[in-house]
């Protein structure tokens, strides 16, 4: 599998989907992330690692933005999608956020019906002509949230009534119904159980054909099993960034080793 | 399964340029953006033409145009008999002290040169109907004083006082039977001189009611003692009544069906509107219980059932705020429940239930509909309690209940009376308030 | 000094006395020793006084409350009928009697006559208007031999019903005061009890909630029957007019006034629940904490204004104000006459709109935070500008509770007196036009329960149905509302 990886991200290094530059977060008189500096590949699944408090989750929300909505956060630095710059006075988050999508570690179903959960982005950003054109986007966007067999005869039923696995998938599909680029999952299975998680992890894996995925998670074992790439956080800094692999059998940083072995974290 | 859906064709989109459909979206978003701040400007707006509009009617209230005049107290008229007998000089009544006002006025006139063809009797009308009242008070007083000339200071009536302040013009008193243009000539014609001016009128503050026809001798002292005497039943009743409830709604009650009839029990209480308390009040504290009409005692207690809901319901979430493990604490030492509760608990949410009070205090002294069903309006509260007893029982109106008794009597000099009163009645809450903002403050604890 | 103070001051004074004294006794019988106690010596204090005081004070309230009724009952027995059909009503006769019983008393208090001499009292020989009017009790008319006779009955009962109270109410707190004092031994357990006692008390202060509601039902359905035993309930539910007559004959119905008070009602929510809502959205998803701070708390001072004040403010500004938009013909502002009074539902509903904003806004300020962050990040992250994520996902969430906030504003509304008693005019009428005066139920239950009151003519008597129907309009309106904002909160707990 490691081969395979190794292969796919020589591949990838083509393609660099995300490239950030010396970002510093700040939430008002806390520096909660220091300088830096990665460069994220298309069509892989990169994984943010690292105890918490780290500082992962704060950049994985300034990917989109989402940031944004707390008044006193504070992002320098410069994050470029694409090569355009997402921090750019011209940059509506709005627009961003269609590009970039985002799966939350709690579930978060809108209190409608399940239908209309994924419809709601297409909805709101025009993607559909009409009726047909809607169902069919639905339909596609639960098929790859790997969830359609599941809900298909119950689609006007409420999105809340699913179990926790369901609603994470489902969260999912609603998040890859607006066609991003960029999908980033905060913590996706921390609410979940085994099964789900491997539910999860098992359409992660899938969504990688089409999708950039970064996801954070604190579980290492995580980590191993659905990435390609793998970024050490540790107060505020990125330790360490590389092939899956080779972060967890051979880190460079003492830092990067205790946390794998266990001792911090 | 990826196979069977493919990507669609997906035009490639820099983030630097916005498409219309942001942009129609965006401004969406800056319009209803707009309709908040529209709403929050409306609100701040309509509170700004509130108090402007009490504080620009109001203030005049406390300003009264005065005369000053020197009345001969002629012997010949206030004591025939020349024996300075005290029953005899009563017997004289203010019609018979009218005379002396005219002529004090006609003296002052001559001397100042002012000339007038009004007869003297139309003259007297520049003043207040009380002014012959407060000679014959003076003289009653001081009856040694009988034969001298006296230097007094006479309330003007309320149309003089009007004019003064822009209220009544010439124009506007066409058909007014009791003003004249040669009557405001003479105002004018004082006022050039400074024997006729305004000044602060204390007698605002601290005096009683008067009757229709003297708007400018009416105060609002004697309502304010009626509020104060409600608010101390309010007090004395609410507040431990309240705390008892919610001590045991809160500590003791078994959680079953009839403590969640109590509970709904009071939170529906606390909507109920105002004027059933006020028919409550009518039918059991004064037709059943025949209490005295009008009287603070029962206006306290119908606030104090209306008040209590309030004062149970901010207790109770100050009881509930202080952690368990304080009552756990006492009883591990052996304290007994009731122990722990009166020792630990209460001492600790007694800042919280304070401030409660204190709120439900506020909006007691503000109420009004329920005053008027147990006849707290319609007479004129002339007379200052002179001990707790009656202050309690005897009739005597409050602040609100005052200030719509003025309201009603549709004389643009009573309406400037209200708006005054409301500047008071609003000191008062601004006051309570800010001492359960300080106390909330000062002794606010997070556990 | 009356009977009733007397006992009062006597029961407190003995239950000090058993205070000390079972204090005392407790540490006696322990030998000194406080150690040996069960309870602290303030509690066997606290036991003794208790037992003195509360059972002989509880049955001297009821007794204080139950009496007049029985003596009334009693002296109504013997009054003749025929007094009563001279045109009038039970109820002023009674209050006749009662004002001479307590005039007499007055009589005797102030030394004009010895005891014996008001019981000889003859309605022939003496003036008893005068001689009641001498010490300040004011009769209405002069008094009948009839009324005299059931005044003297009544004062004789009340006397009677005195001693008993005395002979009752003392020996049980004389037997309180022994059997607790006897008590403070070191084996009582002094604690337990009083604070049993204390518990009884606490309950009796909850259950006052419950006394209230029974009070306002019983006292407003009471009146209530004795109004449609003289009125038609046809009339008064489904009639068409309102106009009270006091020679009689009036129409009386509420559905005139229903519809003034709804009409006004609904004026004032149009304003004040987009003012409120948007207020409320804006405070809590888009102002800084700079704005939230000074706009949230200056437009909460609305809601602690009195409603004295909106009334004034309605009646000498508002209604004016508009009066120079939509009337005084040519030299109005639109020149039109369309509105003639300050007084009309405009003008009332919109004051009472501005008053009932930091109502709604407070309420679904509540209500929108309680909608999780988690559903708002959702959408956000999907892209959904804030307001899309208001009006598809959080307002949603919320309606519920929004529902109930609404429920609850209605409900002041309806409720409301102040205002509408200064700015709505006094004519009842069914008519769609906003401009023109109406009135509303609370209005009506003010004018027709001030100024010359008679208990007996279905004119007053109709003030308690209407207080009855706007009773169980508000209760019905805040059950809906309190249920529907309690399960929404529940949802999100």
């Amino acid at each position: 599998m490691n081969d395979k990886n190794i292969m796919e991200s020589h591949m990838g290094t083509t393609a660099i989907k995300i490239s950030a530059r010396d970002v510093k977060v700040y939430y008002g008189d806390n520096h909660a992330i220091k300088d830096v500096s990665i460069d994220i590949e298309d069509k892989t699944v990169t994984a943010f690692i690292g105890p918490s408090g780290c500082g992962k989750s704060t950049f994985l929300r300034c990917l989109n933005r989402m940031n944004d909505t707390i008044d006193i956060c504070k992002v320098t630095g410069s994050i470029r999608i694409d090569d355009e710059d997402i921090y750019d006075r011209r940059v509506d988050p709005v627009q961003l956020r269609a590009k970039v999508g985002m799966v939350f570690q709690k579930p978060n179903p809108f209190p409608k019906s399940i239908y209309d959960n994924v419809a709601y982005g297409p909805r709101i950003h025009g993607l559909a002509q009409n009726k047909a054109d809607l169902d069919d986007i639905v339909e596609r966007a639960l098929r790859r949230g790997a969830i359609w067999n599941e809900v298909k005869d119950r689609l006007q039923s409420p999105g809340t009534g699913l179990s926790g696995g369901q609603q994470q998938r489902l969260c999912i599909a609603r998040a890859v119904a607006t066609e991003p680029e960029v999908l980033l999952m905060d913590e996706p299975c921390s609410a979940l159980d085994p099964i789900a998680t491997a539910q999860v992890e098992e359409l992660i894996d899938e969504l990688r054909q089409s999708f950039s995925v970064v996801i954070v998670t604190h579980s290492m074992q995580q980590a191993a099993r659905v990435s390609q790439k793998t970024a050490f956080f540790h107060l505020g800094n990125m330790v360490e960034y590389g092939e899956t692999g080779q972060i967890f059998t051979t880190p460079q940083d003492p830092r990067t080793e205790s946390y794998i072995t266990g001792r911090i974290g | 399964m990826t196979d069977a859906i493919q990507k669609p064709e997906k035009k490639k989109s820099s983030l630097l340029q916005l498409d219309a459909r942001t942009r129609t979206r965006n401004a969406a978003e800056k319009r209803f953006k707009a309709y908040g701040m529209i709403a929050i400007a409306f609100g701040l707006l309509m509170l700004s033409i509130l108090v402007f509009n009490i504080v620009t009617r109001g203030a005049g209230a406390y300003q009264q145009t005065f005369v000053a005049l020197e009345v001969e107290l002629l012997a010949g008229k206030l004591d025939k008999k020349g024996n300075r007998d005290l029953d005899d000089i009563k017997k004289i009544s203010t019609f018979g002290y009218t005379p002396l006002l005219s002529n004090a006025l006609e003296a002052k006139i001559i001397e100042l040169g002012i000339e007038t063809d009004l007869k003297a009797k139309k003259m007297v009308g520049i003043l207040s109907k009380s002014a012959a009242a407060q000679v014959r008070d003076y003289v009653l007083n001081n009856p040694n004083k009988i034969g001298e000339t006296i230097g007094f200071e006479f309330l003007a009536s309320s149309r003089v006082d009007g004019y003064l302040k822009g209220r009544v013009s010439r124009d506007s008193i066409g058909n007014d039977k009791n003003i004249s243009p040669a009557q405001l000539d003479l105002v004018d014609a004082l006022k050039a001189e400074g024997c006729l001016a305004k000044r602060f009128n204390m007698s605002f503050i601290t005096g009683s009611d008067a009757s229709d026809a003297r708007p400018e001798a009416a105060g609002m002292g004697t309502s304010m003692i009626g509020s104060f005497f409600m608010m101390l039943v309010v007090l004395v009743l609410a507040l431990p009544i309240g705390v008892a409830a919610s001590i045991y709604l809160e500590e003791f009650a078994p959680k079953n069906w009839i403590t969640d009839i109590i509970e709904v029990n009071i939170s529906n209480l606390a909507a109920v509107p105002s004027i059933v308390f006020g028919i409550l009040g009518l039918a059991v504290f004064i037709n059943y219980m025949h209490l005295p009409n009008s009287a603070p005692l029962v206006g306290g207690l119908v606030l104090t059932l209306m008040t209590l809901p309030t004062i149970i319901i901010s207790t109770r979430a100050s009881l509930k705020a202080v952690p368990p493990s304080i009552r756990d604490a006492a009883l591990g030492v052996g304290a007994s429940k009731m122990q722990s509760v009166f020792h630990h608990v209460l001492p600790l949410a007694a800042p919280g239930i304070l401030t409660g009070t204190i709120i439900g205090l506020a909006q007691a002294l503000g109420e009004t509909a329920p005053l008027l069903l147990i006849g707290m309006v319609g007479f004129i509260a002339s007379n200052p309690p002179d001990s707790i007893a009656t202050g309690l029982l005897s009739p005597n109106s409050a602040m609100p209940a005052q200030i719509y008794e003025w309201a009603k009597r549709a004389d643009p000099a009573f309406y400037e009376r209200a708006w005054g009163g409301i500047i008071i009645l609003l000191v008062f809450l601004v006051t309570i308030n800010t001492i359960a903002v300080i106390l909330r403050r000062r002794f606010e604890r997070r556990w | 000094m009356s009977t009733t103070s007397l006992l009062v001051i006597a029961i407190l004074i003995l239950a000090t006395l058993g205070y000390f004294l079972a204090s005392k006794r407790a540490i006696s019988t322990a030998g000194g020793d406080r150690r040996k106690l069960h309870s602290l010596p303030v509690y066997y204090g606290s036991n003794a006084a208790m037992f003195t005081a509360i059972p002989a004070l509880g049955v001297l309230l009821i007794w204080l409350l139950a009496q007049p009724m029985l003596v009334e009952q009693n002296v109504l027995s013997t009054i003749p009928d025929k007094l009563i059909t001279e045109g009038s009503s039970i109820g002023l006769v009674m209050s006749d009697v009662r004002r001479v019983a307590d005039g007499l008393e007055v009589v005797v208090s102030t030394g004009t006559l010895s005891q014996n001499e008001t019981l000889k009292l003859d309605t022939e020989q003496t003036d008893i208007r005068a001689l009641l009017a001498g010490v300040g009790a004011v009769v209405g008319s002069d008094v009948l031999p009839e009324v005299l006779e059931a005044a003297q009955n009544y004062r004789a009962q009340t006397k009677t019903g005195q001693l008993w109270m005395v002979l009752i109410i003392a020996p049980l707190a004389l037997i309180g005061f022994a059997l607790s004092v006897l008590a403070a031994k070191p084996t009582f357990r002094a604690r337990n009890t009083v604070e049993r006692g204390i518990l009884a008390l606490l309950v009796f202060a909850a259950s006052l909630a419950i006394l209230t509601t029974i009070g306002i039902v019983f006292s407003m359905l009471f009146e209530s029957i004795n109004f449609f035993k003289l009125h038609s309930w046809t009339d008064f539910f489904f009639g068409g007019s309102w106009a009270p007559n006091f020679r009689g004959d009036s129409d009386l119905s509420i559905l005139p006034l229903l519809w003034g008070t709804i009409y006004i009602s609904i004026t004032a929510l149009i304003v004040a629940v987009p003012v409120g809502l948007f207020a409320a959205i804006y405070l809590s998803e888009y102002a800084g904490p700079r704005v939230r701070a000074f706009a949230k708390p200056l437009l909460e001072i609305l809601a602690g204004i009195p409603t004295i004040v909106y009334g004034l403010f309605a009646l000498l500004t508002v209604g004016p104000a508009l009066v120079r938009v939509f009337g005084r013909g040519e030299e109005g502002l639109l020149g039109v006459e369309w509105m003639s009074g300050a007084t009309a539902v405009l003008t009332a509903g919109l004051v009472m709109g501005i008053m009932l904003i930091p109502f709604v806004s407070s309420l679904s300020d509540d209500i929108i935070n309680a909608v999780p962050q988690s559903l708002r990040d959702g959408s956000l992250g999907l892209g959904a500008t804030p307001s899309e994520t208001i009006r598809q996902v959080v307002l949603p969430a919320a309606l519920p509770g929004i529902v109930g906030a609404v429920l609850l504003a209605a409900s002041r509304a309806i409720g409301e007196t102040m205002i509408v008693v200064l700015g709505a005019g006094a004519i009842a009428k069914f008519s769609a036009n906003p401009l023109e005066a109406m009135t509303t139920i609370t209005t009506r239950i003010v004018s027709q329960l001030t100024g010359d009151t008679d208990f007996a003519s279905p004119e007053t008597l109709v003030a308690f149905a209407l207080g009855l129907t706007l009773f169980v309009l508000t209760l019905g309106l805040n059950v809906i509302a309190l249920y529907i904002v309690r399960k929404y909160r529940e949802q999100y707990d």
